[in-house]
């Protein structure tokens, strides 16, 4: 190494504002996974954990408050962020190529404000600028609140601002969703490899994970399986693996179409963005009839400031008011390049 | 127009590069950047020392083949190449007829081949190694009455030729320059394209400024209208100024800053900033009938906003002109002023690529394509 280079910048760098929890990272963790056109490298992702109105705050006291009508200052959210959490490493936005906020509509938030977080909408529309603000109603769950495939009601559901968000709208979705085998597969696969078959190391039950996920053969499964798993499952053992895994990854029924599981999961991702977008269209427009082919073109069209409106006036009484289910942050694919979910 | 330019085994590039006119995209902004289909104003950034200025002596190439001039210095061939000769590949629309010329050339004073083809047809082809030579096609292009025995005989003779391109004398030059070609003949467009084609460096440039008094450009300045437009020029581009030509006692022109009562000389006072924007102005005149015009990093004095201006003016001026302009300018990098099709990055792997191509991510007119750049959004094709 000489001397000319310094510490040397990271660029091309994604970062993930989210609220707390993990769900909200995985789901992305996710969706990367299923898209790998995207090219996020998933050690280049920061996340972030923090709640919407912390990061307000954290802006107004950096820029003042009258930060979203100067169109000079243009907000640097890496450096917000990484001023807060490491002051001798400072990141810039221009070393992110993604920054995008995912946070829950939390209408029981105790500080929530229909115009702060209008604000925050109107001001966050640009994930590879300044960042891309993606709220989901009522919260990040409702990517899995769907009955069935197709599901025809989707457009017309909707909860009671009464409904607690967290707890009650969880157990909701897990109640009604025909998704959760579906996503909860991933963890099924690595919960029997290194609970049940007690596979520690984490180099090995990657593979054999990684291995299993990508099998979209049936006729090839056995002998995949048992590939697998061999050197690393008592022989005592291996027989009981392999129907198990194979029982599990049946019952998901991808594989009878030759597809892998990721194959599979684009494809139900490429469903649940439309919903959405039907849905989208029917929060802000008041209907949501689709001709096949316009939908690129109606996708264009949405506003997420004006969805946020109507949100925001719907669920205003404490008692008849009502949220729209929808899910945004699942745009962030069709956004990247609709040619994705074609 | 140029449609498309290929080039191997030149300089520093050592693998096959190309530049694509056609492939555009169907952005429906800027599109004054696209003319009758093919990018009409290009730009290309990359890092120092990723052949930039070498693109642009490459594409170059044509006119001196056709025309001739000093054979300039430096290596002509890719060091690291085994290969012996550097083949370059022009392809032209000229009305319904698409014509590409090829040739291989060992050194600038030496060809190896040379081909012509129209609508596909070749028309002749010259393979000047093995000394084989195919001239059976010339009557599609009128021309079966030359006399390429003479051609063949003058190339065979090295002592008749000029001295600056050697024994092996393009046959497209001569030929072009021994028969009577009508005006809309293909080949004679072709000709006409390459010899108004202007390269124009920021070396070039400083080396004018300390000339100082340059003759032919004050000799255009005596026209009125000119040096009107020169002073319009630099008002435009926020110098306010007014200009005179006056005549010395010698008889040589001198041209000054009119304050109220004095006369300034304006070579020994005008900032660099304002020569650099003579200079502009002197390439302005000239590119009034250019075809192609390569500007090599011409900004390299400018404030940004200047930078700006001067691509509007050419845009809105010179409509038909096809240019590249090389630039460090992110500034540029702009859908207000370009487009994703028409913005190029030249890697030091020898790639040219637009940056509709350089991501998978679909460019909209709304995104900031300076800030993604800089970000890395283009990172694997830097």
């Amino acid at each position: 190494m000489n001397d000319y280079w310094g510490t040397g910048r990271k660029r091309g760098r994604s970062l993930l504002i989210v609220e707390g929890n993990h769900e909200k990272n995985k789901l992305f963790r996710l969706i990367f996974q299923c898209f790998p056109e995207i090219h996020i490298d998933m050690d280049d992702i920061w996340i972030y954990g923090t709640n919407i109105y912390v990061l307000y705050g954290d802006i107004v006291k950096e820029y003042g408050s009258g930060w979203s009508e100067d169109d000079t200052v243009g907000i640097d959210l890496p450096f917000i962020i990484s001023k807060k959490q490491h002051p001798a490493q400072l990141c810039y936005k221009r070393d992110f190529i993604n920054i995008i906020l995912v946070f829950d509509y939390e209408r029981h938030d105790t500080n929530f404000s229909e115009e702060k977080i209008l604000e925050l909408q109107n001001y966050f529309v640009d994930g590879t600028d300044m960042g891309k603000l993606y709220i989901n109603y009522p919260m990040i769950e409702s990517y899995q609140h769907l009955r069935s495939l197709p599901d025809e009601e989707y457009v017309n559901r909707k909860v009671s601002v009464s409904l607690r968000p967290g707890k009650e709208y969880k157990a909701l979705v897990r109640d009604e969703t025909v998704l959760s085998a579906h996503f909860g597969f991933t963890h099924k696969v690595e919960g029997l490899l290194k609970e049940h078959f007690e596979i520690q190391e984490e180099q090995i039950w990657k593979r054999c994970y990684t291995a299993i996920l990508n099998i979209s053969n049936v006729s090839d499964m056995d002998a995949t399986l048992v590939d697998t798993l061999q050197n690393h499952i008592g022989t005592d053992q291996l027989r009981t693996a392999k129907y198990q895994f194979k029982d599990l990854i049946l019952k998901q029924g991808y594989i009878q179409n030759g597809q892998t599981y990721w194959e599979y999961m684009r494809d139900v991702f490429k469903q649940i963005i439309y919903h959405n977008i039907r849905k989208a269209k029917h929060v802000q427009s008041g209907y949501h009839e689709i001709e096949e082919g316009q939908y690129k073109e109606c996708f264009e069209q949405l506003d997420l400031a004006e969805i946020l409106k109507i949100q925001n006036l719907g669920s205003r009484d404490a008692e008849t008011g009502f949220i729209w289910v929808l899910n945004t942050c699942v745009f962030f694919v069709a956004e990247y390049n609709f040619g994705l979910v074609v | 127009m140029l449609k498309r330019f290929t080039v191997k085994n030149f300089k520093n590039f050592k693998d096959s590069i190309s530049i694509d006119f056609e492939n555009i995209a169907g952005y429906q902004f800027s599109t004054d950047c696209i003319v009758d289909g093919l990018i009409g104003k290009m730009l290309i950034y990359g890092r120092n020392a990723t052949g930039k200025t070498n693109l642009g002596k490459a594409i170059a190439d044509i006119r001196f083949t056709l025309f001739g001039g000093l054979v300039k210095t430096g290596s002509f061939l890719n060091v690291d190449s085994q290969e012996e000769s550097a083949a370059f590949s022009y392809v032209f629309q000229f009305g319904d007829k698409e014509l590409t010329y090829r040739y291989a050339r060992y050194s600038e004073r030496e060809m190896r081949e040379e081909e012509l083809l129209i609508d596909g047809q070749t028309i002749f082809r010259c393979d000047f190694f093995n000394e084989e030579y195919n001239f059976d096609n010339l009557k599609y292009i009128g021309a079966e009455t030359a006399n390429t025995e003479r051609y063949l005989q003058n190339s065979l003779d090295e002592d008749d030729m000029e001295e600056t391109l050697g024994p092996r004398l393009p046959f497209l030059r001569w030929l072009t320059s021994n028969v009577a070609f009508g005006n809309d003949s293909p080949v004679i467009r072709l000709s006409d394209y390459a010899e108004k084609m202007l390269f124009i460096t920021v070396g070039s440039v400083t080396a004018f400024r300390y000339r100082r008094i340059n003759d032919r450009f004050f000799e255009a300045l005596e026209n009125e209208g000119n040096l009107k437009g020169l002073e319009e020029f630099l008002n435009a581009m926020g110098v306010e100024c007014k200009l005179v030509l006056m005549k010395l006692p010698d008889g040589r022109k001198e041209l000054y800053f009119a304050h109220e009562t004095k006369l300034l000389p304006f070579y020994e006072s005008a900032s660099s900033g304002t020569l650099a924007l003579v200079d502009l102005y002197r390439i302005i005149l000239r590119a009034g009938s250019a075809s192609f015009l390569y500007l090599d990093e011409f900004d390299a004095f400018y404030h940004y906003e200047m930078a700006e201006t001067v691509i509007q003016f050419f845009k809105k001026k010179y409509p038909g002109c096809q240019m590249i302009i090389t630039t460090h300018n992110t500034n540029l990098m702009t859908n207000r002023l370009l487009r994703p099709d028409c913005l190029f990055i030249l890697s030091r792997t020898g790639t040219l690529t637009a940056l509709c191509n350089a991501t998978m991510r679909e460019l909209r007119e709304g995104h900031n394509l300076e800030k993604m750049y800089i970000s890395g959004e283009f990172e694997k094709y830097e």
